[in-house]
């Protein structure tokens, strides 16, 4: 299969299966979900055959990189703009691909749940699908924001037709929040677009070629930087999320139905991650330099600040959420750990900013699937019980043993023990942020001893206890298979990206050299501009 | 003293008209507003009459003035049966209890 | 020996050394893995898992003491502590030592160091799983499989009333007022135990101090799955989060330590060894070099470190300070120092068999180790606070067992207390002293466990001691060996017998204290300023054999207090025994020979360079570290005082609990406020309560709330403001742009309807109305158009 197939094929089987979704009849609910389920299991392994395709030595995609044997495909599509159809893959998308399909996959086995029409659901989850593989793919930016278009209206009819009793509120907090970012995100583009024929060339919307562009001596304008970094920033920081643009995510969490809140956790806020890795830090090197420590003092808050708000939580889907607030403080504090020299610019311990970035990375697969699991885990409870109120539960463990033995480890994957996901990430990028920043190294490191204090209060209150205390004790029947496998896989990934890191950081690493070494290139280029550019202003 | 002139006729042509306008404005019996109407109308064609003779203007006066005597017989005949209408509905011919078309 | 038969021979031993140990470290988790899923699957009542349990553990017994031969066998181990700790000679020690390098150049070494897999590499940096095999490793394995392999056979007896479908928990209501019944959780409890020995045996082989990290919290999980086993008391789940979440605040500070060595080191192993025996990197070596002295570069304030590159590396000394804080933070947290002590007592929730292992050879064990183990790094301000923690420590606990009446109590607070006593023994510059007393005690500690285990079974699990006594009649084995135990742990021996025998005839703890306490003493007669580090333990190590007497005498003579209890007791059945009588041995024996025994001078073979000579006027605060020798010289008298005193303690527990000619009770009596304050633990756990648990709890309801209301509030009423313009916006339409288009309209209509007056309906008017306009037309057409 040539790339460029097997790419579109990745993006549109799950639309291809929506459509023919459409001509099920409607009273048809299993077949429809054993379909769509095939479905998902294909685009899986799909993304697995580009895995065995991908070569991770290549290295960071380039401009011009498909004659280096890069995995790039270009097709013109608005030639008019210079728009085209971008597709390509390395050691940054390849992980979240992967992500995506098998969170889709999962979330797609957890629908079960789903009762009300069913066949509006799948349509709309596969369509979902798509928009998600598709932002992972693209390398064209307008082809970017459409895909990051198509994930979001998906996502709010999900949240607000099945949600829960206060879902249209959480629909359209979401669905603003996530607007504001795009619109943001539709200025910087127009930016950058509109500045890209600084070098005489055609005006592009090619992320390679811009930030191509933007490592060039006379590229960009460094004060442009700036700004579309902040734009694009709080973007992608809605996504993420991080502190103070975060406040969609509980809700959503809470009123979306398990299979979204997996996909939400799993996959959509790793977006806010990899649109700054993917665009705003490459397109914006010398802005991304400037924001460094805000970016880190940013994390380093969420972390607490998620910690201690998880701690209050009585909801235990709140609970999760606010945790996933505070772990995803580790992915901007590893990401941004960028040690320069403040007179000459140079790079000081390049290496570590290197481990931040691969830790901030792992952190995403890491969060990707621990997150989706311990969402899982509240579903499989609330399902039963229907309701989530951590002081009306306890005694699961007698209960439910093995639900409550998965349950524990899939939680503890989130308190970052060692062995499991959680921790290689989070213990990766605090140990590069010293390097940085010794203050916010040591408030991130604290975040270990909340995260322990709330995830095992947690378990306290729902698992042990001498008995149930909360409706409806005769529906705590044991996991059906169904629910088992799921938690069983989710599991396995568990521990065995916490046991044997390198299968993600192996993928990941050589890409993100390169990437520190353009951004290097980048910011020094953009920083001799500096003294120009102010007196030039001066002048004026 | 000169013959009968222009002058004269347009007199004459001019007490016809008013005599006719004084008659519309004051009877309030349709007939009477008809016959101030014929002689409006007459006190007209006194005047093309005299216009045709005086000046240049030819045979036109005059075939105007024919055509002004033929319109006012079809005109009599029609406001004629308009008035015998209007006395079947109202048992009147008052032109003032004719308002019905007041705005 | 040439150089390539030594490099394969080296290569050999190192495979040999490596394999054992990993088969007896992975062992454990192979089990915990069969045991946790055959066990769940499998029938309640049936006993596979703890015989697969001790299967697993004693392999690994039998593994490392295969390690342990092989490399005695193969290395030339004596060597090096006997050409460093000769009498008299130690000045010239460090000398001597590379002399002797230099003579015996393809000589084989005593440490082995490999990698088995990589976590993550980034441009030179490099996270990886590594091994460190030394003497302090082999024998740290042996003594862990040892007595876990002790403490498993035990459990398979304490723990046979699991062995049910249906257990009765006599300690948890249900709100029914009925006790709560569950299917027995047999198999469960062997697999968690396979898994603390993994975790255990992982943190001992670990090569870097990364891995010990790893470790560490694995070993901190697994004791809050033991110490919280029954789930379902509420007492037990909140001992096992106290205890997680009181490791983890100071594996914050082990963190700190970490990022602090990682961003100035660039690795974290401790030393690697290379072909030849010599060590050419890892942190031990670039901190200390060959020497061990600490290169500091007064001027910059930095102590430069030692490495192959030309770019010399520096490492400001307040970081170094902060790094051994920090790692030495973590040691706290698990070998329950002050002030993080609180958790350990609250253990004892866990069934005994955990807290013997818990106390003994793991967990807290993990914390003198690591203290041991990364001794090289801890610049002499460290190593003064490690020793005034734990002088502190050692002293706090021992008042609180005076008071304890729970018999797990008073072994653990006197656990906390020996604890204190290793950190000591490793502040005071006695590392060799410190290891001993770690690996004595474990004996010694895990027996005492196992008896009161053996206690409380046969008491039909009756903890409190003023309802026990004359318990050695009813189970005799139980208070013999418990009685060695007691001895031992208070470091008694036979006065004068060395006269007699030539060497001191006592069981281990006396040797191990003694050391320490010989330690303290040449510490302060160097230091004269920190006196207390010395008068303290003394003191204490009265106050430790008078607890240990009470808890005896109150326990097994005189008159039972409680006859029910006492009628119903039995001796414990030959499993549990068996395991008693091995430790007893082991206990009594092991330290054979004093510092002149095997073990100590195993140990010695792993002591950091350096600490043999000993150092004045060391570090910022210029502390004059002892060696060896000035040792030494102390041992006797310091020997002789610590017997009297422990002699005190435990003469004063016979007259209070053994022949009760005092009463203890009048006592208790006239110093109340003392003893409330003694048994409410000096008041921590309220003070932790009041100074972090609520702040915590407060913050994180203000987080909750600024959310809610800040955040939320500012976009709610970004919302309503959006509403109230757009409200606006309508005004505006229907007001001004729809105002102006009917204006148009109804002008234009009024205009119409003004004009309908003239429409009369009266023809005679039309006619005037014509008339007139005519007239007047006329009129204007004439002014305006005058001929």
């Amino acid at each position: 299969m040539t790339p460029i197939l097997l790419m579109s094929l990745i993006i549109f089987l799950p639309t291809l299966g929506a459509f023919l979704l459409a001509w099920f009849d409607k009273k048809a609910e299993e077949a429809m979900r054993v379909f769509a389920l095939a479905i998902t299991i294909g685009t899986f392994f799909l993304t697995l055959q580009l895995y065995g395709v991908f070569d991770a030595s290549k290295g960071l995609l380039t401009d011009g990189g498909e004659n280096l044997g890069q995995l790039i495909v270009t097709e013109p599509w608005i030639p008019h703009w210079n728009i085209e159809y971008k597709l390509g893959v390395d050691g940054i998308s390849m992980p979240l691909l992967l992500l995506t399909s098998f969170t889709c996959l999962l979330a797609m086995a957890a629908s079960w749940s789903i009762k009300k029409q069913v066949k509006g659901y799948l349509i709309l989850f596969l369509l979902l699908e798509t928009g998600m593989l598709g932002v992972f793919l693209s390398l064209d930016f307008f082809l970017f924001y459409v895909f990051w278009e198509v994930m979001l209206l998906p996502m709010y009819f999900l949240i607000g037709v099945w949600g829960g009793p206060r879902k249209e509120y959480a629909a359209i907090k979401f669905f603003l929040y996530t607007l504001a970012g795009s619109v943001l995100m539709l200025i910087a583009m127009l930016m950058f677009y509109f500045d890209s024929d600084s070098l005489g060339n055609d005006r592009v919307f090619d992320l390679l070629r811009l930030a191509q562009l933007a490592k060039h001596a006379d590229g960009l304008d460094p004060v442009l930087q700036q700004t579309a970094f902040v734009l694009l920033f709080i973007g992608f920081a809605i996504k993420l999320p991080a502190f103070p643009f975060h406040t969609w995510l509980p809700d959503a969490h809470v009123e979306a139905p398990t299979p979204i809140s997996m996909i939400l956790a799993g996959v959509l806020l790793k977006m806010g991650g990899y649109g700054i890795i993917r665009i705003a830090f490459p397109l914006c090197p010398y802005g991304a330099q400037w924001a460094a420590w805000a970016l880190v003092a940013i994390g380093a808050f969420s972390i607490i600040y998620g910690a201690f708000a998880a701690m209050a939580q009585t909801d235990f889907k709140r609970l999760v959420a606010y945790s996933s607030v505070s772990h995803m403080g580790y992915v901007l504090i590893g990401m941004a750990v960028w040690a320069i020299h403040a007179e000459t610019g140079e790079l000081i311990g390049g290496d570590y900013w290197l481990m931040g970035i691969n830790g901030a990375m792992f952190q995403m697969l890491a969060h990707g699937v621990s997150s989706a699991g311990m969402f899982f885990i509240v579903g499989v409870i609330y399902d039963r019980v229907h309701h989530r109120d951590l002081n009306k539960f306890g005694g699961l463990a007698g209960k439910m043993p093995l639900y409550t033995g998965l349950a524990a480890g899939i939680f503890f994957a989130g308190l970052g023990l060692p062995g499991l996901c959680g921790f290689i990430g989070e213990v990766f990028v605090v140990l590069s942020a010293w390097n940085y920043d010794k203050l916010l190294a040591i408030i991130a490191a604290a975040g270990v001893i909340l995260t322990a204090g709330y995830i095992l209060w947690a378990i306290q209150r729902v698992f042990l206890g001498p008995e149930y205390k909360g409706p409806h004790p005769e529906a705590l029947s044991p996991m059906n298979g169904r629910e088992i496998a799921i938690a069983v896989a989710v599991l396995f990934f568990a521990v065995l990206l916490g046991v044997y890191p390198m299968c993600m950081l192996g993928m990941m690493e050589p890409t993100l050299a390169d990437l520190t070494k353009e951004l290097q290139i980048g910011y020094e280029n953009a920083r001799d501009l500096i003294p120009v550019a102010t007196e030039v202003l001066t002048e004026k | 003293m000169e013959g009968v002139g222009l002058n004269d006729y347009l007199l004459v042509g001019a007490v016809l008209f008013v005599a006719g306008v004084v008659c519309m404005a004051t009877k309030r019996n349709a007939i009477g507003v008809l016959m101030g109407v014929e002689l409006v109308l007459n006190g007209a064609n006194v005047n093309f009459v005299a216009f045709a003779h005086y000046t240049s203007l030819g045979l036109d006066g005059q075939i105007v003035s024919l055509f002004v005597i033929v319109l006012a017989a079809a005109e009599a005949a029609v406001a004629l049966a308009i008035a015998l209408n209007f006395y079947n509905n109202h048992l009147t011919i008052d032109v003032d209890k004719a308002n019905d078309l007041q705005g | 020996m040439s150089f390539e038969t030594l490099t394969q021979e080296i290569d050999c031993t190192r495979e040999t050394l490596k394999w054992l140990l990993t088969v007896a470290w992975l062992l454990p988790l192979f089990g915990f893995v069969v045991e946790v899923f055959g066990g769940y699957w499998g029938d309640r009542k049936c006993k596979y898992a703890s015989y697969f349990a001790v299967f697993c553990i004693a392999s690994g017994f039998i593994c490392s003491s295969a390690a342990m031969i092989v490399w005695q066998d193969k290395t030339e181990w004596g060597e090096r502590s006997a050409a460093s700790s000769g009498h008299g000679a130690v000045a010239h020690a460090a000398a001597e030592h590379t002399e002797a390098v230099g003579n015996h150049e393809y000589q084989m070494p005593t440490s082995f160091t490999g990698s088995f897999y990589s976590l993550g590499k980034f441009g030179d940096l490099e996270v990886s799983l590594d091994y460190y095999i030394d003497s302090l490793t082999l024998v740290m394995f042996v003594m862990v499989t040892l007595i876990a392999t002790c403490i498993h056979l035990f459990a398979i007896g304490y723990m046979r009333d699991e062995l049910t479908d249906d257990y009765v928990d006599h300690q948890v209501h249900t709100s029914d007022g009925g006790h709560f019944h569950r299917p027995g959780r047999f198999y469960r409890f062997f697999s968690y135990m396979s898994l603390f020995s993994f975790s255990m045996l992982g943190l001992v082989l670990a090569g870097n101090i990364f891995q010990v990290f790893i470790f560490w919290e694995l070993v901190g999980i697994c004791s809050y799955l033991l110490i919280g086993f029954y789930v379902e008391r509420k007492s037990a789940s909140t001992a096992a989060n106290k205890a997680f979440i009181m490791n983890r605040v100071g594996d914050f500070g082990f963190l700190i330590g970490l990022m602090v060595l990682w961003t100035y080191f660039g690795t974290f192993s401790f030393v690697t060894v290379d072909q030849t025996g010599q060590s050419d990197g890892g942190l031990f070596y670039m901190v200390r070099g060959h020497d061990g002295e600490l290169q500091v570069d007064e001027e910059a304030n930095a102590v430069t470190l030692h490495t192959n590159s030309e770019v010399p590396q520096q490492i400001p000394y307040y970081l170094l300070v902060v790094a051994g804080l920090g790692i030495f933070a973590g040691c706290i947290g698990k070998s329950a120092q002050f002030p993080l002590q609180t958790w350990l007592p609250d253990a004892m929730e866990g069934p005994t068999p955990v807290s013997a292992l818990v106390h003994s050879a793991t967990m807290v064990a993990a914390g003198v180790y690591l203290a041991g183990r990364f001794f090289p790094m801890f610049t002499p301000e460290v190593l003064l606070t490690i020793a005034y923690v734990g002088c502190i420590t050692l002293f706090l606990a021992a008042t609180i067992a005076v008071v304890a009446t729970d018999i797990k109590r008073v072994l653990a607070y006197s656990t906390i207390s020996q604890l204190g006593y290793m950190m000591l023994g490793i502040g005071v510059f006695g590392w060799g002293a410190g290891l001993f007393h770690l690996i004595t005690h474990a004996f010694f500690k895990s027996l005492m466990f196992l008896a009161s285990g053996s206690v409380i079974v046969g008491c039909h699990h009756e903890q409190e001691m003023p309802k026990m006594g004359g318990l050695w009649r009813k189970m005799p084995v139980t208070a013999f060996t418990m009685l060695i135990g007691v001895i031992a742990i208070s470091g008694l021996a036979i006065p004068g017998s060395q006269l007699l025998f030539g060497e001191i005839l006592a069981f281990s703890g006396f040797h191990s204290k003694d050391a320490i306490v010989a330690s303290a003493m040449t510490f302060v007669s160097v230091n004269p300023v920190h006196f207390l580090l010395y008068i303290v333990p003394l003191v204490t190590a009265g106050i430790t054999a008078f607890y240990m007497f009470r808890l005896w005498f109150y326990t097994f003579v005189g008159e039972p207090r409680d006859k029910e209890i006492h009628d119903h007791a039995q001796e414990s059945p030959w499993i549990m025994i068996l395991p008693l009588i091995v430790l007893s041995v082991f206990a009594a024996g092991v330290a054979v020979g004093g510092e002149s025994g095997q073990l100590f001078k195993l140990l010695g073979d792993s002591e950091p360079i350096g600490v043999a000579a000993g150092t004045t006027d060391a570090g910022m605060i210029g502390l004059n570290l002892p060696g060896h020798a000035a040792i030494h010289q102390h041992h006797a008298s310091a020997g002789v005082q610590a017997l009297l005193v422990a002699f005190a303690g435990a003469v004063i527990a016979f007259l209070f609990y053994g022949a009760r000619v005092v009463d203890p009770a009048e006592i208790k009596r006239n110093l109340g406020g003392l003893h409330n304050f003694l048994v409410e633990k000096w008041r921590f756990d309220e003070l932790y309560d009041v100074m972090f648990v609520r702040p915590v709890h407060v913050i994180a309801a203000g987080c909750t709330w600024f959310d809610r209301t800040i955040i939320d509030g500012v976009l709610h009423g970004t919302v309503k403001i959006a509403i109230w313009m757009s409200g606006w916006h309508r005004r505006f339409d229907e007001g001004i742009v729809d105002g102006l288009v009917n204006l148009v309209g109804n002008s234009t209509f009024a205009f119409g309807r003004s004009l309908r007056v003239f429409q009369t309906g009266q023809l005679r008017q039309y006619i005037m109305f014509i008339a007139v306009g005519v007239l007047t037309l006329f009129v204007l057409l004439f002014i305006a158009f005058p001929k």
